[in-house]
Parts: C-alpha cells; sequence; structure tokens
C-alpha cells in the first residue's frame, strides 16, 4: 500500500515538488535563488538559445516532461525574453494539460532584483499543502546494468504487485538514462550505474542505487549506495515500498545528481 | 593619450597576467555539481571561491578533445590562483588534470570520490584544501601591469537594431585603442560574421589569415548545412527581430563593429590561445555561454558584453562588462547594465566618447571594480558540444 501526493492536473506522485524551470541559461542563476527562497527544485543547464533543428522542439519537449511529471505540484517558468525557446510558448505547452503553471519574464520585470520578487511571490500563489492519496500503480524506472537474475525477480515481483517497469539503458551515464525515464513520467527509479559512474541521483524523483560487486568505485563508495550486489529480491522490493512511501534514498538526501537535457545538434 | 599602462594585475608563472585572484573549485562531473557549489557558498574564503556546474557526466564521444580543452583551460585562466578539480577518479580525469598542469604551473589540487570513499569525505576534503590555499592567494596584491595583460573578449547577445550603430562601433574604439597598445582582444561568434567575413578578411595582416577567416565561415556554413538547416531560417533569432534587425547579414554587420578597425593577427579554432597581441577572430558558436566559456579556456581575462534586449549572465572566471545599446533598455533593466551607449542615438554623446567611457571602464573593472554580472553572482557555463557535426 502506498500513499503518494496528490499533484492536481499531473496525477499521484510519491513527492510533491514545485519546479521552478529557467527556458534558457540566461536565467539558470535567478531560477536557482528563487527554488532556494521558496523550497523548490530548480536546475543549472546551457540550452534553450542558440538551437536549432529538432533541438528547438526537442529541448521544448523535454521542458514540458519535467514540468508534468506526476511527482511535480506546479511549475514557475522563467525566461529571459529574447532566447531562441520563448518562455511563454514553453509554458502555453506545459499549461495545456499542466494548468498550474505559470511564467516570469527577466525583460519585463525591471531588471534581477524585480523578477526575483514576482517570481518569488508567484511561485508562493502555486503552492499549497497537498492532499495525500493512494497509489495503486507505480511507474518504476530500472536503468543501467543489473544482474539479469535479480532483473528479473525484482520485475517481477513488481508487476506482481500491480506496478509497472520501464527500462533505460541507452547510455553508460546514469544521468542521461534518467532523461529517458523522466519521459516515461517513473515515481522512483532503481540505478545500477556502470562500474566507471558513481551513484547517483536525480531532483524530481528519488533514485534507489544498486553497487556493482565488479567495481572497485563502487565498492570504495559502498556506504553511499541503497543496496549491495548482492541484495535480495525480498529486501530490494521492501526498499521501493519504503521510499515510494516517503523514506529518502541516500542520493535523494544528500542532493546528488543534476537534471540533465538531452541535446541533438550543435548549438549556433 | 598618456601611453603609460593604468593596469594592475596578478603575474602568473606562464607570463599572462589576471585581474582576479580566484580559487576555482572546477567539477567533473554532474553528480558533484551540488557539493561543490556547497563548499562555494559555506566556506569563510566564499568571496573568492569561484565555481561552476554543467551536465557532463564523463561520456567520451566525437567531442572529447573538445571538452578537454575547454575543461583544462579554464581550470587555468590566469584570473585563477588556485585550482580544486574535483573527480570521481577515472583517467579520462588525469587527462584533463594534465593537460591542465601542463599549460600552467600553479597550484592545482585534483581531488577524487573514490579516494574520499563518501560524498561528505570528498566535500571535507574540498573544504579543507580550500582552506590551505586561501592564505596565500589572500596574501597575493596586485602589481602594476602592462597593456599587454589584457587579453579582451568582445561579445554581443540579444543584439538589436541599435547595436550596429552604438554599443558594438563604440566597443571597436576602445578595442582599436588597446590593440594600438599592444594588448590582445579577441571577437568571435562565427555566425555573427557570417555575411561580413569578406570585410574582416580585407583587414587581415597577410593574405592567408585573411583566407582563414573566409575559410572559418564556410567551415561554419558547412557544418550547419550538414545538419539539414538553412541558417538563415533560424537566425535573426526572434528577439533579434524584434529588436529590428532584418536579415542574418545586417545582424553580422553590426556585430562585426565590435572590433574596431584594427588588422587581424590570426584566427583561432574554439577555446585556443593568442600568441602574440594584436587583434584576432575566434571561432565560437554565438550562443553567448558557450562563446564566453571559450574565452576563458582561452586565457581571456575581461569581457565585454553589448546588448540591446538586456540580459544578465556572466562567467565563473572572466570578468564580463554589459554595454546597453539604447537608453530604454538600459534604464529599464538597471542591475544588468554597467554602462549605456544608447546616449549614441539620443544624441548626447558620439561614437568615440562612449568609446573612451568603455576604455575608461574596462581598465578600472581590470583593477578591481565589480561589474553588474559579478555583483549579481553571475557563473553560467557552458559544455561547448558539436554532437559529430562535421567541424
Amino acid at each position: 500500500m502506498i500513499t503518494g501526493y496528490r499533484n492536481n492536473s499531473r496525477g499521484v506522485g510519491v513527492r510533491s515538488y514545485q519546479l521552478i524551470l529557467p527556458s534558457v541559461v540566461c536565467s539558470t542563476h535567478l531560477a536557482r535563488k528563487v527554488a532556494d527562497q521558496v523550497g523548490a527544485i530548480s536546475f543549472a543547464h546551457q540550452h534553450g538559445c542558440g538551437i536549432i533543428g529538432p533541438d528547438v522542439s526537442g529541448v521544448n519537449e523535454f521542458f514540458v516532461a519535467l514540468a508534468g511529471h506526476p511527482n511535480v505540484q506546479s511549475t514557475v517558468v522563467l525566461g529571459l525574453g529574447c532566447e531562441t525557446l520563448q518562455g511563454n510558448e514553453v509554458t502555453d505547452s506545459i499549461t495545456k494539460d499542466y494548468p498550474e503553471t505559470e511564467y516570469v519574464v527577466i525583460q519585463e520585470s525591471a531588471g534581477m532584483a524585480g523578477a526575483l520578487d514576482s517570481s518569488i511571490a508567484t511561485a508562493k500563489s502555486l503552492q499549497g499543502d497537498p492532499e495525500r492519496a493512494p497509489l495503486n500503480a507505480l511507474v518504476i524506472g530500472i536503468e543501467g546494468s543489473p544482474n539479469p537474475e535479480l532483473l528479473q525477480q525484482i520485475t517481477e515481483d513488481i508487476q506482481g504487485a500491480g506496478h509497472s517497469v520501464v527500462l533505460a539503458n541507452r547510455y553508460k551515464e546514469s544521468s542521461r538514462n534518467f532523461g529517458d525515464l523522466v519521459r516515461a513520467k517513473c515515481h522512483l527509479i532503481l540505478s545500477f550505474p556502470d562500474p566507471l559512474q558513481p551513484p547517483s541521483g536525480y531532483p524530481l524523483i528519488p533514485v534507489i542505487t544498486i553497487a556493482n560487486a565488479d567495481s572497485p568505485l563502487h565498492l570504495a563508495l559502498v556506504q553511499e549506495f541503497d543496496c549491495h550486489s548482492n541484495v535480495n529480491r525480498k529486501d530490494l522490493f521492501q526498499k521501493i515500498l519504503d521510499v515510494a512511501n516517503g523514506e529518502p534514498s541516500k542520493s535523494e538526501a544528500k542532493k546528488i545528481g543534476d537534471i540533465v537535457v538531452p541535446r541533438m545538434v550543435r548549438s549556433v | 593619450m598618456n601611453r603609460d599602462s593604468q593596469l594592475t594585475g596578478f603575474e602568473r608563472t606562464n607570463g599572462r597576467w589576471g585581474f582576479r585572484n580566484y580559487i576555482l573549485i572546477l567539477p567533473l562531473h554532474n553528480a558533484l555539481n551540488q557539493l561543490v557549489d556547497e563548499v562555494r557558498t559555506s566556506h569563510p574564503a566564499s568571496p573568492i571561491i569561484t565555481s561552476v556546474s554543467h551536465d557532463w557526466s564523463g561520456e567520451v564521444d566525437t567531442d572529447w578533445e573538445r571538452i578537454r580543452r575547454v575543461f583544462s583551460g579554464f581550470a587555468v585562466n590566469p584570473n585563477v590562483g588556485a585550482t580544486i578539480i574535483v573527480g570521481i577518479g577515472t583517467e579520462d580525469e588525469e587527462s584533463i588534470v594534465n593537460a591542465a598542469r601542463s599549460r600552467r604551473n600553479m597550484p592545482i589540487n585534483y581531488l577524487t570520490l573514490k579516494d574520499a570513499g563518501g560524498f561528505e569525505k570528498l566535500q571535507e576534503r574540498i573544504f579543507q584544501s580550500v582552506s590551505e590555499i586561501f592564505p596565500s592567494i589572500s596574501q597575493t596584491v596586485r602589481t602594476p601591469a602592462p597593456w599587454s595583460a589584457l587579453v579582451l573578449g568582445l561579445e554581443c547577445g540579444g543584439s538589436d537594431a541599435y547595436s550596429g550603430i552604438t554599443a558594438n562601433p563604440a566597443l571597436g574604439v576602445a578595442s582599436d585603442k588597446f590593440v594600438e597598445l599592444g594588448a590582445t582582444s579577441i571577437l568571435a561568434e562565427t555566425m555573427e560574421i557570417l555575411g561580413a567575413e569578406h570585410l574582416l578578411a580585407a583587414r587581415a595582416k597577410s593574405p592567408e589569415i585573411g583566407q582563414a577567416i573566409i575559410d572559418v565561415v564556410a567551415r561554419y556554413e558547412r557544418s550547419i548545412t550538414y545538419e539539414g538547416i538553412d541558417i538563415r531560417g533560424a537566425q535573426p533569432s526572434r528577439g533579434n527581430i524584434e529588436g529590428g534587425l532584418t536579415t542574418l547579414e545586417e545582424k553580422s554587420l553590426g556585430a562585426a563593429k565590435k572590433a574596431g578597425n584594427a588588422p587581424f593577427t590570426g584566427v583561432l579554432d574554439y577555446a585556443h590561445l593568442p600568441t602574440e597581441p594584436g587583434l584576432y577572430f575566434m571561432d565560437t558558436p554565438g550562443h553567448d555561454i558557450e562563446q564566453l566559456t571559450g574565452f576563458a579556456a582561452a586565457d581571456v581575462n575581461i569581457t565585454v558584453f553589448t546588448t540591446g534586449r538586456g540580459t544578465p549572465t556572466g562567467s565563473a572566471v572572466i570578468p564580463t562588462i554589459k554595454v546597453a545599446t539604447n537608453t530604454e533598455m538600459a534604464l529599464s533593466l538597471p542591475d544588468l547594465i554597467d554602462l549605456n551607449a544608447g546616449t549614441i542615438a539620443d544624441g548626447t554623446e558620439t561614437v568615440a566618447e562612449v568609446g573612451d567611457r568603455i576604455f575608461k571602464e574596462i581598465i578600472e573593472v581590470a583593477n578591481g571594480k565589480l561589474s553588474a554580472a559579478e555583483v549579481g553572482g553571475h557563473r553560467e557555463f557552458n559544455l561547448s558540444r558539436l554532437y559529430g557535426s562535421t567541424q
């Protein structure tokens, strides 16, 4: 039995975060300041301007996926004003399905001090105590290179309990696979990092990390993982339930990991 | 004009000069962004610590040489007195650290998650490393610097119809003065000389340099065409068009004015170093932060950034001076702007007069005055990627 949060139009999530989404690199610094002051999530990125071709729609779609994630309660989009990917259009494409979304633009806010004040006021106006709600069908992402036997067992257990599994292993780097899992609206992620990659998390999604026994790096960092490589199916499934019910995973407690925005083509 | 240098700075062992003396903490994996940021903000030495965040997680692909060049060059920018490179503990990271050490003999500590055995322990080691370095950095004093100490980056972003007649030509006046006095000045943004390259090539010191300018633009246009995109359909950007610019060529003719009338001494690849004083062109994207990061990795120590629409961004290691192209924007976004060149269009100042103000402001900022972007704490960073395109 899992108790989550009713995140309005975004559905029921296992967390309830407000996202301060900079729609361009030029507003990332402001977004971080706003997020720190209102207790929200934000991230630094280098995109939104000087992008062409498939990246214009691709970056926009990724922003919509972040802003519409079930663990997100509301979103404030922060734009600069003159960028390629216009913040008001990003906002429109989010608002279509997720109405708890607002937009602030620096160039029309009398400078950074003004933009900071209006962003904070806007963010606070969207906040509120989220209602608790039962979550009967979790979507669980599994990332990286799990041992096949454990993968099969845990998949059986997850599906047997009425939940579903999404696999992501296009990349060696966990932080890039997480991008695929945010698009799939995973509530929670099991991460089996590559032997050369550290345990890592994701700001919007709790990530449970499982060490690889053949990795000297993982052995050196073993207390940073939620589970050892020899974890049994029962303990791992219990861990999923605990984290889904609110227990912070290790990477979540330490705020390890960042959001990577996928790109296809060079900047102009 | 008094030709004696009015600059003061920090002389580095490789002959470069810094106008700031930062302790830089440079994470080499996105899992380390947050803990590095926490050290920067919580350490007592915070005012002289700088750091960046980025989304690289160690992937080595067709962009690897570019990535290594940017990280290693950024680590040894002359405005940095000491650098702590923080990694996971991989051979690729070591290769970046070695490249940095080979460029400049300076304190470079390399701390890894693997050696530390955990995130908190790594954070403690970074904190301790800053504490150990801090006394020597804080005791270093400025000394008189020659004009050649200045490596000036020229940048524009959020351009409008005023850019080419106010701020850019005024910056060109300042750039010409510094070049004439023996400093280095770098124009960049290949997209933003597209259509004006023949005019710049005609100012090259040799036919070979002129041809190199033409070739860089042709190579750029091929690399974009390879992606199946006509650049003229994507540029000028929508912000530029709203600012009154009509075509890419118009934007380019205005953008090139930042480089004044001095002859071109050379053409540089992205993040490559100028070797002797003079005016250069560097092949960078027009993306403001990719350009700024490429400058930082190429020992640029002051940047002047002209803007029509108004933009807040800055570099973690380069003081960045914002010059407004129009008075309306300068007044409406006061905490983003250092100087207003809109007075030229207002008819209250000449291009030469504003050029002189920019010249003086560069000297003051070099000597320690904080730019608006520094006051605002701006440290935007961009790891430039080509994603396998032809260039």
